[in-house]
Order: C-alpha cells, then sequence, then structure tokens
C-alpha cells in the first residue's frame, strides 16, 4: 500500500568537521491522507531533519539515505523541475518560528499569493485568511505588525495557499501563550478534518501532540524508539523516553502528578516576603497594577500567568532589582532598604533562579567562577573552595570537584540549571525567585529540577516564588498559586483551591487552554472560556 | 511620520550648529590672535595690529565674537579670505559644482559597481571570482587615494590631461566644452571609483552573506522558487537595506577623496580649494570649507535616514 | 582556583591561535608584519641616517634605479630606499600611537553610553553619532592646521577623529552582553557596576576592541599618508606620506620618476593590507558566524 507520505528506511548524516555525524537513522513511517502523524522527541532528536527532508530542503552538507515517498514518487530521485512543482504543490510546511520564516519586509498578502502565481494556481488571499479566523485586512500588514499567533496563522495560511494533501507543521505553537496555542491547535485540527489533508505535527510536547494527532512517534537520538495510537503511546507509554516525556507533562487534576504532599504545607508559617499595593509604572503602560502578596517561610507559591502579564516585573520588584511606582516590598516585616549597600545585603538572602541556564551563566566563566560570583560580591570570608563545593552538592552536582572547572558550554541543560541554582545557594539564602525555571529544559530532566526544589525546601526549609505560565508545573510542585492577569492578581489561594475550583474567568480560560489528553477524567470545573 | 521627520530635521540643525560652533572653535579659539597670523614676517607698527583686530572684530571677548560670529555665519558670511581677499561664500560658490560633478559621478558608479560585485560575491562565495574581487577589493582599499591618482596619471602618460577641468582653448559651444570637461574628469573619477567601490563591495557582501541564513529564505525555497528568483526576490532587496544607510555614512570617505583626487589633479573644486587654504594657511577659508563639507554630509545623512523610512517598513512604522 | 583559569586561559589561547593560523590570509599578513616591523626597528643599526641630510647627499637628483641606488633619487639626490625604509618607522608610530588614543576614546565613550543609560547614554549617542558622520579627514586637517606642526599634533588629529566607530561597536556588543540574563544574575548575586562592567562586560568586548584595533591602525596609517601628503605632517621627518608629498611638489609624475612614486605609496599599501588581512582573520576567529564565508 502506498499511503500520501511513506519514510523507508530513512538515513541523514551531515558532514562536518569532525567526520560525519548522524542526525537520523533509518526512520520509517506512514501517513494517510486526513490523518494526523505526531512526531515527538526533545531538541535534537532529529525530528526537524526529517520534516526538512520530505521536500529536500536540507542543506547541501547533509546526506540522505533511504527513501521519502510522496505519493508513492521518490523524493529523492525528482530533478530539479519536478522537485520544484511538487514543493508547496503537493506539500507545504508550516516552519517553525514563524517570526523568522516570514519575509520582514514583504506585506503578509503577497507572501501568500506568491506560491499560488508561481504554480498557477487560483485562489483568494482572503479566503485563506478567513480559514485561519484572521480578518482580510490582515494580508495588508507586514509581519512585524502582528502578534505571534496572527504571524503563525498567517503562515498556516500560506502553506494551504496551494491546496497541498500534505503539510507538515514544525514545532507550531512554540513560543505562543497557552490560550493562543489552543486556537491555533484548533484551526489545524478543523483544517485536517474539513479537507482531507495529511498532517506531520512535530513537537517537543508531548500534550500538544495527544490532542491532535492519530498516530505518535516518538524520537530519539535519530530514531524512532515508540510508534503506535497516540491514545495508546500516551496512556501507557512502553519506552522508558517516552514515559520520561509523558512524566514531564502533568496534567491538572491528576494526583499521580502532584508532588506535594498537603503535610509538607505549613500554613501558618511566618511570613517571609510581603508585597503590598506594588505599582510598577514604564512610562504610561502600566506593568504591574497594585499588587498584594505573600510568601511564608519554606512555602512554594507558583505565580502564573501568560506573557506580558506582568509577572517578571513583579518578580524583579521583589528582588529589589526594580523599584515600585507605588507600594511596598516588606522582608520579614522590614521595608526593603534603598541604599546599594543594603540592598546588596538584601539579596543575600533572596536569590534568583533564571529561566535559561544556558544565558544565565556567563559562557566565559568555569563553574567555580560562577558559583564563587556571590561569594566574592559579597566578601565572604573563609574557606570559598568548601563553600563552592557545598552548593554544588547541595543543587546535586557531585563529586563537585569534578565540576569546577567545566564551562557551561561543556554541561548538558540541566546540569547548567543545577549551576544557576548552586551558584543561589551558595549564598545561604531564605527564598528564591525562579523565573519559568524548566521551560527552556528538555522534557526528561524537568521532573529532575523540581524534585530538586522540593528537595531544597524539605532540607533547607527554603521558601520559593516560581513564576511560569504553565498550570501543569504549580500543579506538580506549589503549595499555592497565584493568578496574574494584565498587572494585577485576579484569584490566589491554594493549588486546589485555584486550579480544581476557579472562580475567575481567566483561570477558567487559561485551564480550558491546556491541551488534554485522554489519561485521566477532567477535574470539575466548567469550561467557559 | 511627520514627527519623526521633524525630530530629524531639528537634530540634523542642532548638528549643524555643532558644526559651526566647531568651526568657531577650531579656526578661532585654539590658534589665538589671528592678527598675529595674518602679519608673520611682516614689519607692522602696535597701531596697525590694534586697527586690524578691530576691523577684525577680535578685540572683544570671545563669548561676544562668537555671537557676531554665529550671526554673520547664519546670514551665510563666513568672512574674507586672506588670500584671494574675496568672501569666502563666494569662492566656495564657484568650486561647488566641479566637486559635485565629480563626487556624484564616481559614487553613482561606484554604488552601482561596488553593490553588483558584493552580491556576486556573496552569492558564489568562496568562488575563484568572489575570492579574486574580495581580494581586489581589499588591496584597492588599503591604497590612498591619492597615490592611486598619482600612479594613473604617470601611467596613462598623455592619454589624459593630467590636471585643471577644461583647456583655455576649446571652442565655447556645449558640446566641446562637455567633452573638455568629461576628458578632464577621466583620471580623477577613475582613481575615487577604485578606492570607494570596494567599500560598497565589501558591505554588501556581508550585508548579503548575513542575511543568506534567515530562515525565510528557506520558505521561499520551499514555496518552490527558483535560485535566481530567492536571490532576486527575498534576499537581495532585504540586503540591501542596510547597505543603503553604510552608503551614506561612507560619504565623509567621498569627501575626503574628493580632496586628495582634487589636489593632485587640480581639479577646481572645494577639495582643491580645502588644500589652497590648509597651505596658506587661509583660516576663514578653511573654516568655510570645513562647514560647508561637514555641514553637505550631515544633510546627506538625514536624507539616507528618510530614504530607509521610505524603504524599510519595519522602520516605517515605528 | 586560579592555575585551574589559567591553565584552561592558556587553551583558549592555543586554540584560538590554531584557528588564526588556519586562515592563509591571516598568516600572510602577521608575517608580513613582523617583517616590516623588523625592518623599521633594525633602520638605526642596518642603515646609515647621515643619507637622510640634504646638505650631505653625493648624488644627483632623479636618478634612475641603478646598482648603487637600488630605488633611485629623489628631487635632493637622497636614496629612495633609504627614504622609503627610514618612513617606515613615522608610519608605524604615528599609526599605532593614534589608534591606541582613539580605541581607548572609543571603548571608554562606547561602554559608557551602553551601560550606563538614561542622559549619560543619550549625550553620549547623540555625541557619538556627531563625529560619526563628521568627515574625519576634513575635521583632521583642521586640527593639524590650527596646531602646530609635529608628531603629537597628527598623532592627536587622528586620535580624535576617529574614535566614534569603535564607540558605536563597543556600545553595540556592551548592549548585546547586557542584554544576557547573566548580567541580570550577576545584579541579583549583589553585583554593582564595577563588577558587571569587570568581570562580564570588558571580557566580553575586549576581544572584539582587539580586532577593531587591528582594523583602525590600517586607516589611521592611510590618514596619517594623506595628512602627511596635504603637508601637514611633521616637516623634520621623513613618512611615506611626506615622501608622496615631496613628490607631487616636486613634479615626480611629470618628471615620469615613478621610482619615487611606487616604492612609498607601496609601503602603506602592504602595512595596511596587512593589518587589515590580520583584522578579517581575527575577526572570523572571534565570531563563529563569519566563519567558512571570506
Amino acid at each position: 500500500m502506498s499511503g500520501l507520505l511513506e519514510l523507508r528506511d530513512l538515513s541523514v548524516h551531515y558532514r562536518s568537521a569532525r567526520g560525519e555525524v548522524t542526525a537520523v537513522r533509518s526512520v520509517s513511517l506512514g501517513l494517510e491522507s486526513g490523518q494526523t502523524l505526531g512526531l515527538a522527541g526533545e531538541s535534537g532528536c532529529g525530528k526537524s531533519t526529517v520534516a526538512m527532508s520530505v521536500l529536500r530542503l536540507l542543506p547541501r552538507t547533509a546526506r540522505v539515505e533511504g527513501q521519502v515517498l510522496l505519493d508513492g514518487e521518490d523524493v529523492q530521485g525528482m530533478t530539479w523541475g519536478r522537485l520544484r512543482a511538487v514543493r508547496w504543490a503537493a506539500a507545504s510546511v508550516v516552519f517553525q518560528g514563524a517570526m523568522h520564516a516570514l519575509n520582514p519586509v514583504h506585506r503578509v498578502g503577497e507572501q501568500i499569493a506568491e506560491p499560488m502565481r508561481l504554480h498557477g494556481v487560483s485562489g483568494s488571499v482572503s479566503a485563506l485568511l478567513d480559514q485561519v479566523e484572521l480578518p482580510a485586512r490582515a494580508a495588508r500588514a507586514y509581519p512585524h505588525e502582528l502578534s505571534g499567533g496572527q504571524k503563525q496563522r498567517v503562515m498556516i495560511a500560506m502553506a494551504l495557499a496551494c491546496e497541498p494533501r500534505l503539510v507538515i507543521a514544525d514545532e507550531p505553537t512554540t513560543a505562543l501563550d497557552v490560550v493562543v496555542q489552543a486556537q491555533v491547535l484548533a484551526v489545524l485540527k478543523r483544517l485536517v478534518t474539513e479537507r482531507g489533508i495529511g498532517l506531520v505535527m512535530i513537537s517537543h510536547d508531548l500534550s500538544v501532540l495527544a490532542s491532535t494527532c492519530d498516530r505518535l512517534a516518538v524520537m530519539r537520538h535519530g530514531q524512532v524508539v515508540e510508534e503506535g495510537p497516540a491514545r495508546q503511546v500516551i496512556a501507557s507509554p512502553t519506552h522508558p523516553h517516552t514515559q520520561a516525556l509523558a512524566a514531564a507533562f502533568p496534567t491538572v487534576g491528576d494526583p499521580a502528578s502532584r508532588h506535594v504532599t498537603p503535610s509538607e504545607v505549613a500554613p501558618d508559617g511566618p511570613v517571609l516576603l510581603r508585597a503590598e499595593g506594588v505599582r510598577v509604572d514604564f512610562g504610561a503602560t502600566r506593568a504591574v497594577a497594585g499588587v498584594d502578596l505573600e510568601v511564608r517561610q519554606g512555602e512554594i507559591v507558583a505565580l502564573v500567568g501568560q506573557s506580558g502579564s506582568g509577572k517578571t516585573t513583579l518578580a524583579r520588584t521583589l528582588l529589589g532589582l526594580q523599584k515600585p511606582t507605588a507600594g511596598r516590598v516588606l522582608f520579614e516585616g522590614r521595608e526593603l532598604p534603598r541604599s546599594a549597600s543594603g540592598l546588596r545585603a538584601y539579596r543575600r538572602q533572596v536569590q534568583l533562579v533564571l529561566q535559561d541556564p544556558t544565558s544565565a551563566l556567563n559562557p566565559r566563566h568555569s563553574v567555580y567562577e560562577a558559583v564563587a560570583e556571590g561569594l566574592r560580591i559579597h566578601r565572604v570570608q573563609g574557606d570559598e573552595a568548601a563553600r563552592v563545593a557545598e552548593a554544588l552538592s547541595q543543587a546535586e552536582l557531585r563529586p563537585p570537584e569534578l565540576f569546577f572547572p567545566s564551562l557551561p558550554h561543556e554541561l548538558s541543560g540541566g546540569q547548567r540549571q543545577r549551576v544557576v541554582i548552586a551558584g543561589a545557594l551558595a549564598l545561604g539564602p531564605r527564598l528564591l525567585v525562579a523565573d519559568e525555571p524548566v521551560a527552556s529544559l528538555d522534557a526528561s530532566v524537568r521532573g529532575e529540577i523540581l524534585a530538586l526544589l522540593l528537595r531544597l525546601r524539605r532540607e533547607l526549609d527554603l521558601a520559593a516564588l516560581v513564576i511560569t505560565h504553565d498550570l501543569g508545573l504549580a500543579w506538580t510542585i506549589a503549595d499555592r498559586v497565584a493568578v496574574m492577569y494584565r498587572g494585577e492578581l485576579v484569584e490566589q489561594g491554594t493549588v486546589e483551591q485555584v486550579l480544581l475550583s476557579p472562580r475567575h474567568d481567566y483561570t477558567r480560560t487559561l485551564l480550558a487552554a491546556v491541551p488534554h489528553d485522554q489519561r485521566s477524567t477532567r477535574p470539575n470545573w466548567t469550561s467557559s472560556p | 511620520m511627520i514627527r519623526h521627520l521633524a525630530g530629524k530635521v531639528g537634530g540634523a540643525l542642532v548638528s549643524l550648529l555643532f558644526v559651526v560652533a566647531l568651526g568657531f572653535l577650531l579656526f578661532r579659539v585654539i590658534p589665538g590672535d589671528p592678527v598675529v597670523a595674518m602679519t608673520r614676517g611682516r614689519p607692522v607698527t602696535g597701531d596697525q595690529l590694534a586697527e586690524l583686530r578691530a576691523r577684525l572684530g577680535v578685540d572683544k571677548p570671545l563669548t561676544e565674537q562668537f555671537v557676531d560670529y554665529l550671526a554673520a555665519a547664519v546670514r551665510g558670511d563666513f568672512g574674507t579670505s586672506y588670500v584671494y581677499s574675496r568672501p569666502v561664500l563666494e569662492l566656495i560658490g564657484e568650486r561647488l559644482w566641479p566637486t559635485v560633478l565629480l563626487t556624484g559621478t564616481s559614487t553613482v558608479l561606484a554604488v552601482v559597481i561596488g553593490l553588483w560585485l558584493g552580491i556576486r560575491g556573496a552569492w558564489r562565495r568562496g568562488s575563484r571570482s568572489d575570492r579574486i574581487s574580495t581580494g581586489l577589493a581589499l588591496a584597492q582599499w588599503a591604497m590612498p587615494t591619492f597615490w592611486l591618482g598619482m600612479l594613473l596619471s604617470l601611467a596613462t602618460g598623455d592619454l589624459f590631461p593630467s590636471g585643471g577641468m577644461r583647456y583655455p582653448d576649446t571652442p565655447p559651444d556645449f558640446l566641446s566644452q562637455s567633452l573638455d570637461v568629461a576628458h578632464h574628469m577621466v583620471l580623477p573619477c577613475l582613481t575615487m571609483i577604485a578606492v570607494v567601490y570596494a567599500q560598497y563591495l565589501l558591505v554588501m557582501r556581508s550585508s548579503l552573506l548575513e542575511e543568506m541564513h534567515a530562515d525565510y529564505l528557506t520558505t521561499a525555497r520551499a514555496k518552490g522558487l527558483r535560485d535566481d528568483l530567492v536571490r532576486r526576490r527575498h534576499a537581495v532587496p532585504n540586503a540591501l537595506l542596510p547597505t543603503v544607510t553604510l552608503v551614506f555614512l561612507h560619504l565623509g570617505l567621498v569627501v575626503s577623496g574628493a580632496i586628495t583626487v582634487e589636489t593632485v589633479f587640480s581639479w577646481p573644486g572645494l577639495g582643491l580649494l580645502t588644500y589652497e587654504a590648509l597651505t596658506g594657511p587661509d583660516l576663514p577659508l578653511l573654516q568655510g570649507t570645513f562647514v560647508v563639507l561637514a555641514g553637505a554630509v550631515i544633510t546627506m545623512n538625514v536624507f539616507a535616514d528618510l530614504l530607509y523610512r521610505v524603504l524599510d517598513p519595519r522602520v516605517r512604522a515605528s | 582556583m586560579t592555575a585551574i583559569a589559567w591553565q584552561r586561559r592558556r587553551a583558549a589561547a592555543g586554540a584560538t591561535w590554531r584557528e588564526f593560523a588556519s586562515q592563509r590570509g591571516g598568516l600572510v599578513g602577521l608575517v608580513g608584519l613582523a617583517v616590516i616591523t623588523l625592518l623599521a626597528l633594525l633602520a638605526p643599526w642596518v642603515t646609515d641616517a647621515s643619507g637622510l641630510d640634504v646638505t650631505r647627499v653625493t648624488a644627483r637628483p632623479w636618478e634612475p634605479p641603478s646598482s648603487t641606488y637600488w630605488l633611485g633619487t629623489d628631487h635632493n639626490g637622497r636614496s629612495v630606499l633609504l627614504l622609503t625604509w627610514w618612513g617606515t618607522r613615522i608610519s608605524l608610530v604615528v599609526g599605532l600611537a593614534a589608534t591606541v588614543l582613539s580605541v581607548l576614546i572609543g571603548t571608554v565613550v562606547g561602554i559608557a553610553a551602553a551601560h550606563f543609560g538614561g542622559w549619560v547614554s543619550a549625550v553620549l549617542m547623540r555625541f557619538t553619532d556627531f563625529f560619526l558622520v563628521l568627515p574625519s579627514l576634513v575635521l583632521a586637517i583642521a586640527l593639524s592646521t590650527v596646531l602646530p606642526r609635529g608628531l603629537g599634533t597628527i598623532v592627536l588629529a587622528i586620535g580624535v577623529t576617529a574614535w566614534p566607530a569603535t564607540a558605536r561597536l563597543v556600545r553595540a556588543q556592551t548592549l548585546a552582553v547586557e542584554a544576557r540574563p547573566f548580567i541580570e544574575r550577576a545584579r541579583a548575586l549583589g553585583g554593582g557596576h564595577g563588577h558587571v562592567i569587570g568581570r562580564h562586560v570588558l571580557p566580553a568586548v575586549l576581544p572584539l576592541v582587539f580586532v577593531n584595533t587591528t582594523l583602525t591602525v590600517a586607516s589611521a596609517i592611510v590618514a596619517e599618508s594623506t595628512l602627511s601628503f596635504l603637508g601637514l605632517g611633521d616637516p623634520t621627518r621623513v613618512s611615506w606620506g611626506s615622501l608622496l608629498h615631496a613628490a607631487n611638489m616636486h613634479g615626480a609624475v611629470s618628471q615620469r620618476a615613478w621610482w619615487f612614486l611606487v616604492p612609498p605609496g607601496l609601503g602603506v599599501v602592504c602595512v595596511v593590507l596587512a593589518f587589515t588581512l590580520c583584522g578579517r582573520a581575527l575577526e572570523t576567529v572571534l565570531n563563529p558566524r563569519l566563519k567558512g564565508e571570506r
């Protein structure tokens, strides 16, 4: 049987200075019209290379073995002219990162119409825009005038321009907010059912694939480690890598993915940090509009919101990196000092863990230097090497001496985040402010870092304010949740209160937007976005 | 857009004022008493000196002199040349057009040649023709303009006139005059092009190379565009945008080239006038050419900025 | 710990060197520079400086190259080879000194403009932009006309007109570095201005400054030759520019005295090209995005 797309024993090797690197190893997959195939895996597993090989878009350094059959015709054997005719007309791509995949100086209407003109297909741009729920006037916009979600829809409209039978979507929703992500996924799903196209969907996020795909293939190190019906792969994964991926995207309401036992929460501990009516204005824009928030000793509070909700600005204000326009921040009942030296002393108590450990570490500084940086700034007396070693072992980098001379690029993502945490721990803080601590980490290491945060809380009585857009993360580790929307806290309370019986409409919208799979029954909240 | 325009023009006016003030600092404050310089080597009495000072207005306090100077500069009065004993502005007016003709012609040609070679080089990077054109551009960039001019003059012998703008005995009709000027212009023009085009080539080449990594080119290829269409429609127009600004930013280089080339070929333009002024030294004249040359470059840069706004939608909107 | 740090730095320097050495252009430039510098340093020992004195010449003026005078003689009968050789010294010294001055100003202004923000940055940027568009040669001519002639003047004139490009580059790089989260982390750890600039910004900016320096030397040497050619150099010393000035003044072109014109200009071209090749090779090593494209 020859389907719409068939990969037969596909391998891709890249020539590099250090010899040949194999990116894809004997991958065989098939797809029928009207079906959606999910391709899951962490960064660097070869899933994008597979996508690019379908239209022969790989760089010149790539060497391809095996067959890519599009409607039974081998793409590798096509002449340039035939290949150009097939590109976009038979199969099109929704590229990763619409921001860069669109030409910044052409109107999007022109860009959508370009393949239509080229392949002699008749059709109207406004009809295409209508299909992705964009107004016709969007055609006159330049890419930078559109939001991330709108650009992604333009990419989808462009992919549909020549009515291809196959669409390949490479991380179509990465970098989008949950609410927008849900909308874009809905558009894609509708197009598959209405037009009967075949869709290959590539993502690192298993929950995205679970909600859209019929079949699912999980890739690791260039190989497919598990393949089958999506429902089955997610509900009962057989390969350990699939299990790790599935565990990294917890389901809100599923007791199995909640790692906090109620006994751990101490509701009446002393208040460590308190924000009272904090407001931050940047010129005419109000980033934070009067926020009251408390973090108690040993408590993990999740601050949840979409990008642009003001949550990062609030965090910077709590750290004293940003002066509030109005209101005040108290630490152990005392207002934050305003003098440079007073602030410096305060920063020994409250430490920051940033989102992306790769950029949070100076690439030129060794692990030792990075961890000792705080000690040196504060001129901490005593044995520096011993303190660094202790902090590293607290962050579970053992034996610490082994890591001293390493540079950040020699470490894995998870190890880097541990170094950042160790750098914070070296100063013996009472509170960690963690801004999206796992968002840029591969799925399989997320769980480890979250477990580390929980262990630090248990052993060092460390409090944490975790800033995230991910409700699943809040469900996994937080004691209390505060939901931020347009600079205000619209709802706060214990995790169970807020996530299982939300009172505010916005919280409900957020929860409704989280992709669902079929592992667990839905919690009892009413979805009314 | 209007507000931006007003802001840019305002900024340029401030810059122009700054140039005029810099002229005062350079030519009135740093050199000290101009009368001493003017009368050096000539026997003069104290009375004569005092009278000269009063006539030039340099007996007043510096602040008052500055106000007088500004007022005069606004009226376009830059004083009188020591050497020519004529108003500076009149001299500059006479010499302006030969310079505009020479720099204009050579800049346009240099831009066309430079951009074309730059695009070719970037698209076929690493090829023999790319390596040769880049290497040649680097070598030409390393050459002092005036040296190249002298070498050309030496090499061509009597083929082209080695100086001036026209022969005195050319018939006065338009055609003969134009041909004569064109004949005189060949060598200075070649010299300027040779040195200036290299800049444009290197800038265009690296700008296009940068653009060639862009993801939207993969999109264009995926749509089924032929390689030359990908280049013509997507890569080159986008790479041209930053080059436009750089072309104008390098106008100072053209001005420098004009000074030395006109000196070598005795082309009667502002560059040669600057050279005559600095050999004097004829400070009022040098001050005049300084303000005019600097002012011209600043004005051109404002145009460049506005042009860029028109061309690039990303900047236009913000 | 410092031992480890030093070991690592040595390894990094070794890697940089190997990558630099793999580029033919850069290597050619470096060898060229070494030879020229050696020649310039050796001049007082290998040659007889008295040949530079006009009052002690023995040869006839405008003599074409011969076995005694390999590159002929100038309008005074001095050996062009000797003059060009000695000219190397002044051209190099002026080029280097002016570059040091200009890079120093540019780096300080650039870092300050990017780091402190607010009105300091606005004023400094406005200032830089103003000098950036100002034709630098015109300003240098004005400066060296009104100041007393001499080496110091010409260094100053080039140095204070060439810095804006460096300042803009350094500013852009500083902004790029300061936008990185590790700066935020350093601030959250309690680091002040000194710590952020000293430990994070400077180490990241310096390689770029170094590349920029090599390229600035090239343009400073051209600027020196131009100013000297216009007669604004130090009248008591021989430089390549002043030789060409003399050639122009005394009609070397109409005399067809190519031997007086070619060597000094070729000197400028060689040195400038050598610096440029080195600079571009370094740029490629330090900016991985350019790799394999030049």
